[in-house]
């Protein structure tokens, strides 16, 4: 442990706000734990708990079913960050 | 009983009195299978994330029913022949936790749908123009 840890300590954000249930609907909410592509972000990223990031798996994927959430973004349909992956 | 929600996602290219009819279809199909409708939202025109069956957009309308967990199948099957729906995702609220947040939304949604049902004659006319200042 002599080098300097790189990243802050995570914590889950849904646990401190009081998560307990999510719904699919409200799309802005699920924003959070997807990447740029509307990948499912891995939890060592976000920090979030197994437990919220169970729920958030699930309801990403009900999302999706519903077409409010893509499954795949293709290159050309990336807007967020546009020159992120051309570094 | 057991409390369920339906996501229904009918045809763009329906007009207006289109939409409404399948809509009813659709409840209807929900009631005849013993269900009790407690709750609708109309979430309305809405871009897709994705094209399905060659369609960029569609009509998203959400209903809260309870009902026998052996009807379920039966009313699955016959929204796949319903040619009007685009997509259907059914979602079972079973634990206890799912059955309180059940609540919420459906208290949620009739608390929306309660001044619309006042103005419900006007709605027709008005319910486009507000749908595109909402997106």
């Amino acid at each position: 442990m002599s080098e300097k840890r790189k990243y802050k300590k995570r914590y889950c954000k849904y646990c401190e706000a009081k998560v307990d249930f999510m719904d699919y609907k409200d799309v802005g909410a699920l924003r959070f734990s997807l990447s740029e592509r509307y990948k499912i972000m891995p939890r060592r990223l976000t920090g979030n708990c197994k437990r919220h990031q169970d729920m958030i798996a699930t309801v990403i994927k009900r999302a999706r079913a519903a077409a409010l959430v893509p499954y795949t973004v293709t290159r050309k349909q990336v807007v967020t960050a546009p020159f992120e992956n051309l570094r | 009983m057991r409390n369920y929600e339906n996501l229904v996602i009918v045809k763009p290219t329906f007009t207006a009195e289109e939409i409404q009819a399948s809509i009813k279809a659709v409840e209807e199909i929900i009631t005849s299978n013993g269900g009790e409708i407690a709750a609708t939202n109309a979430m309305g025109m809405k871009k897709l994330a994705y094209p399905i069956e060659k369609n960029e957009r569609g009509y998203y309308y959400v209903i809260y029913y309870t009902v026998v967990p052996s009807a379920i199948s039966e009313i699955e099957r016959r929204f796949r022949i319903n040619e009007d729906l685009l997509r259907f995702v059914t979602i079972k609220y079973d634990t206890n936790r799912e059955i309180t947040a059940w609540n919420q939304l459906v208290q949620k949604a009739q608390k929306a749908s309660e001044p619309a049902k006042e103005e419900a004659p006007v709605k027709e006319e008005e319910a486009p123009a507000t749908e595109a200042a909402a997106e």
